[in-house]
């Protein structure tokens, strides 16, 4: 039984982990807390029930589109709301993206209604039986997709040209734009990707759960904990946070209530801010 | 500066203070003057924002989650244990403090940014606790039949006696309000926006007083909470909407933040309109997102800020000055 609590909650650890990456990844590059990011995905959910649902695609060529579309959401996400902004105080960018997010949030609410839809993943049906540990497919799927995610992410960051300067952004703005660096460009591929990885968390998990308008608040309020105890601007930090956060939910809601589940993100972050103000993993280490 | 200006200040005052007074005479219909009470519900949380995001230059995303607290403190004291409204209304305050202090212990500390994403999860966490903790707040049901107001005997039923009632803790707290940002704290709470390090140099404990700007807009959250139930009679967990938030943001920020005439008329003005225009509720959220992405864009400085350009636009040689 607690083995099974514990795989259950690396697979929504993952989901954690793959929504949250992208929100302390923009948060390490550019200093923006991206309050959109809940939206994106749910634009991911609503996007994969459009391409598999509704038009019948093959199910890995549904994720493909719809991480490429949310890539191009991430785009013009960063052109209308955070670029214009990045020069002025903080709370601009907070409030611009707190507006996007508004304006998706009941667009999509305009657009679908609130009612929940429901998209049935292919491998859901797919029973994986190991002693007395069951396993569907699609959460199979989903930690391996997380796992070879954050594998070519790390060498994305560390071995292409992009993003190797979205790592010189992170370190110093003015040197970089002295050596011809676009801050600017940075800041699109930067919201770009970590839309890229909200659309692959969408286009996975969501087909586990209801769709609906509002499935994004959830996700970001637990992506915020995440983000807080890897510490701001952690990759690695959020990656290991948002498989604690899962296992830790899991146990919670399989041995104590899932009122204590749903409390457990908020005291840890506030335990950790306490604690450690610097994230879990101490000296601040960035992307 | 003043001294230039045909209207003086206090002439301004007194007129605003005798047109509300009058303002139930010339609203006419129970409709005009529930839309004039919840905006005087809306002053006192406009202004409990603008302390923090306009003063102390912390935002703060936690405004409703204060009034839904004090709401259903001071419901629940009522409901459940008999206390009259004046005692709920006392609790409600002391709840939204202690939480405010408790939350922003924490938070406070690291970055602004941690700030930001602490009071959002707050709230996010306060609406769900409303709607799970069945056994307490009945849940998603709300809870209904919170008794009316007494004084002096007098039971207050009507839409006008809510209204003056209103009014005076509106006048209260404004006065309040102004003597709070004029005063040592006040400055200091300033001096922390505009330059945290040189704050520090001069030997202000810049923690605590950010710590006091957060608590004492949540008093204001949870006195303004408690009005709201006792009003309405009826609360449920949306009260914790981030629709509110956003609301509170475009009052702040297109009324001027850091400035409390500016913010009244923002609270005033952005209460108003919408009622009055009846736009189809999902709708006006839109476009309440599409206003706020355009203000701080254009007009960061809101209306205040506006008219101080004009004014000094009119009267180049004046510096310019606070509050």
């Amino acid at each position: 039984m607690l083995l099974q609590h514990v795989i259950n909650g690396l697979v929504q650890g993952s989901l954690y982990a793959l929504v949250a990456v992208g929100l302390t990844l923009v948060y390490g590059v550019l200093e923006v807390v991206n309050f959109a990011h809940g939206e994106l995905y749910m634009l991911a959910a609503f996007a994969l029930y459009l391409l598999f649902h509704l038009a019948h695609l093959p199910y890995p060529l549904a994720i493909l589109l719809t991480v490429s579309v949310l890539m191009g959401v991430g785009y013009v996400l960063a052109r209308a709301a955070v670029v214009p902004h990045l020069q002025r105080p903080f709370e601009v960018t907070v409030l611009a993206t707190l507006a996007a997010s508004i304006i998706l949030q009941n667009g999509a609410r305009f657009v679908f209604t609130a009612t929940p839809r429901k998209v049935h993943p292919p491998w859901e049906d797919v029973v994986l039986q190991l002693l007395d540990l069951t396993l569907t497919g699609q959460r199979l799927l989903v930690l391996g997709t997380a796992i070879v995610a954050f594998a070519a992410l790390h060498l994305f960051i560390h071995r292409s040209r992009a993003g190797k300067a979205m790592r010189a952004c992170a370190q110093n703005k003015a040197a970089c734009r002295m050596v011809g660096i676009s801050t600017d460009r940075v800041a699109c591929h930067t919201l770009a990707l970590g839309a890229g990885l909200c659309g692959l968390a969408g286009a996975m998990v969501a087909p586990l759960y209801d769709i609906f308008p509002g499935i994004g608040t959830s996700v970001v309020f637990k992506s915020f904990a995440v983000v807080i105890m890897g510490g701001l601007g952690n990759v690695p930090g959020a990656m290991a946070a948002g498989a604690i956060l899962g296992v830790g939910e899991s146990l919670a809601g399989g041995y104590i209530s899932n009122t204590a589940k749903d409390a457990l993100s908020f005291s840890l972050m506030i335990l950790i801010l306490l604690l450690r103000p610097e994230g879990l993993f101490g000296r601040r280490v960035r992307v | 500066m003043r001294r230039g200006l045909h209207p003086k200040p206090g002439v301004l005052v007194a007129t605003a203070v005798l047109l509300a007074l009058l303002m139930p005479l010339l609203a006419r219909s129970n409709y005009l003057l529930h839309i004039l009470v919840m905006t005087e519900i809306y002053v006192i949380l406009a202004l409990s924002l603008n302390l923090v995001m306009g003063y102390a230059g912390l935002l703060s995303l936690a405004p409703p989650a204060f009034f839904g607290i004090g709401a259903y403190a001071s419901a629940l004291l009522s409901l459940r244990v008999g206390l009259s409204f004046w005692v709920g209304l006392a609790s409600a305050g002391a709840a939204g403090l202690l939480f405010a202090v408790a939350i922003g212990v924490p938070s406070l500390r690291l970055s602004r940014h941690s700030f930001v994403i602490v009071t959002l999860s707050f709230t996010l966490l306060a609406q769900i606790v409303a709607t799970n903790w069945t056994e307490l707040t009945r849940g998603a049901m709300g809870l209904p039949g919170i008794p009316a107001v007494e004084l002096g005997g007098v039971k207050i039923t009507s839409k006008t006696g809510w209204y003056y009632l209103m009014l005076v803790l509106v006048i209260v707290t404004v006065a309040g309000f102004k003597a709070l940002v004029g005063s040592r704290l006040g400055r200091a709470i300033v001096m922390v926006r505009e330059d945290e390090v040189l704050a520090q140099a001069v030997g202000l404990n810049t923690a605590s007083v950010k710590l006091w700007a957060f608590a004492i807009s949540g008093l204001l959250g949870g006195i303004a909470g408690s009005c709201y139930a006792h009003y309405i009679s009826f609360i449920d967990p949306s009260l914790f909407d981030f629709y509110y938030t956003e609301n509170l943001l475009i009052m702040v920020i297109l009324g001027g933040a850091g400035t409390v005439w500016g913010v009244v008329a923002g609270a005033v003005i952005f209460n108003a309109i919408p009622e009055l225009l009846r736009i189809h509720p999902e709708l006006r959220t839109l476009l309440y997102g599409l206003v706020l992405l355009g203000a701080i864009s254009v007009a960061p400085g809101g209306l205040a800020g506006w008219i101080k350009a004009w004014r000094e636009s009119k009267r180049p040689s004046v510096e310019a000055e606070g509050a």
